[in-house]
């Protein structure tokens, strides 16, 4: 059963490098942003994984609540700034 | 200056979001001796929840809850309750932060009394890194304030 | 001669005088009758503050206890530690922190209809379990396939719900779903943004609005689960 766990574990990092491709090369602020909300959200995942790997789940759940706080926070805080900075237009 | 936020949903969730997240930091603080965590994380987390608060209700609004001047106390008063409990213990005839000393004091055995003195300097380092994170908060939120603001 | 002119001027002088003295107590009288008006009215100002303030209180009151009972069950399930010192340590900050923050989790609630609507949020949970999955594996197919069918599109509609909170929740319930995301809310007027015209048809259909409304109570509209709980009973009535 630990072996899958690794290899979901494996996939998420690939996953995440996915997703820092976009956050690198991304043409725009917004998609830079979004690829960082997306990358906290697969790290929290893959704390999980190993959590259940080492089997301290219930350390581990401690640590991903306060990452997805501080994900979700960051995330609101970018946005605001962005939003503030008038870098871009914000159009509905 | 940030000012109250004029989104339904980030207002709504944050008045719903904030008490837990308190609890949740109270929590890491008084169990930061046998799951991970301690004073300085759950200080970090406690002054993630006033972020949250000045981003949805407007930085007016957290002052009324904790002003520049409390927030300098409670700094000073977390070092003075670290500071103090390492002091007593070397009076007590302890090395500095020498918790097992303080069984003298409190009706516990010694390993209770080492407990309890860590739980103690939690709480210390906690308010002080809440106090002087939200400092740092609203001094930074708080930058073209006096300028008048361009928005 | 000038002895009636005399009698006429003291007649003349008493008249002035007593007429002066009847305007003195009128406007005496009068201001008799304006300050004790204020004084009552200040009096029934005052007990009526008192009675508001109380009023406050104790809702404030309700609020600190409501608040103070949910976080400790919070910090139970996350301590799960249940000697008397831990529990001690956790009623303590409950209190602390119910007392800093009463007026955040219980604002503009309506009163008595708490556990209905907790109930009926439980019920949900499933619904929206299956409807998640669903289109899941919708935009799961939709993705893999070669040519990527897409069609991305934003989607405005009015909204019948009135307070934020049933807001809140379906704007969530619509972000959670996989393909459609909640962009805004502004003026009851939601801005979607979704994957492919499947996923918007099924959006538009209103079905998860209607389950929301259901939820949190909203009055004066007619809502698909309400007539089908009515269906039921009038079947059962007719066999």
């Amino acid at each position: 059963m630990n072996i899958f766990f690794l290899i979901i574990g494996m996939g998420m990092c690939a996953l995440v490098l996915l997703c820092l491709y976009r956050v690198t090369f991304g043409p725009n602020v917004l998609n830079r942003a979004a690829g960082l909300s997306a990358v906290g959200t697969k790290t929290l995942i893959i704390l999980l994984l190993m959590g259940v790997i080492y089997d301290r789940v219930e350390m581990f759940v401690d640590i991903s609540m306060v990452y997805a706080l501080l994900n979700f926070l960051g995330t609101l805080v970018l946005a605001k700034y962005i939003k503030q900075s008038g870098e871009v237009e914000c159009q509905l | 200056m940030i000012r109250e936020s004029q989104d339904v949903i980030v207002k709504t969730l944050a008045r719903l979001l904030v008490p837990f997240i308190v609890i949740y930091a109270l929590y890491v603080v008084m169990h930061g001796h046998h799951s991970p965590g301690g004073g300085f994380q759950g200080g970090v987390i406690l002054a993630a929840s006033f972020v949250l608060l000045a981003i949805s209700q407007g930085l007016d609004k957290i002052r009324q809850r904790l002003s520049e001047k409390t927030a300098g106390i409670l700094s000073s008063l977390g070092v003075l309750i670290y500071a103090g409990i390492g002091l007593l213990c070397l009076l007590l005839g302890g090395k500095y932060l020498d918790y097992g000393k303080l069984s003298k004091l409190l009706p516990v055995e010694p390993a209770q009394a080492r407990s309890l003195g860590i739980l103690g300097v939690e709480i210390g380092v906690a308010l002080a890194v809440m106090a002087v994170m939200c400092l740092i908060v609203f001094t930074i939120f708080s930058f073209d304030e006096d300028s008048g603001g361009d928005e | 001669m000038e002895v009636t002119l005399l009698v006429e001027a003291t007649e003349n002088a008493f008249r002035i005088l007593g007429d002066a003295r009847k305007h003195a107590e009128g406007i005496i009288d009068s201001a008799l009758e304006l300050t004790s008006e204020e004084t009552r009215h200040h009096e029934a100002k005052r007990i009526q503050e008192i009675f508001t303030g109380a009023q406050k209180r104790k809702t404030a009151f309700q609020n600190f206890i409501g608040t103070a009972v949910i976080l400790y069950a919070f910090w139970v399930l996350l301590s799960g530690q249940f000697d008397a010192f831990h529990l001690t340590l956790g009623a303590i900050c409950c209190i602390v922190v119910a007392y800093l923050y009463h007026d955040l989790l219980f604002a503009n609630t309506r009163v008595g209809d708490m556990r209905v609507v907790a109930w009926r949020f439980i019920t949900y949970i499933p619904w929206l379990m299956v409807q998640i999955l669903m289109s899941n594996l919708h935009v799961a197919s939709l993705v893999l396939r070669r040519k990527m069918p897409i069609n991305p599109q934003v989607l405005t509609f009015k909204t019948k719900l009135e307070t934020d909170i049933s807001c809140v929740a379906l704007a969530n319930s619509i972000t959670l779903t996989p393909g459609t995301i909640t962009m805004d809310i502004r003026d009851g007027v939601f801005y979607v943004h979704a994957l492919s015209k499947k996923v918007a048809d099924e959006l538009q259909t209103g079905a998860m609005e209607d389950r929301v409304a259901h939820i949190f109570m909203e009055a004066d509209h007619l809502y698909v689960q309400d007539v089908l709980d009515a269906a039921n009973i009038y079947a059962a009535l007719r066999t």
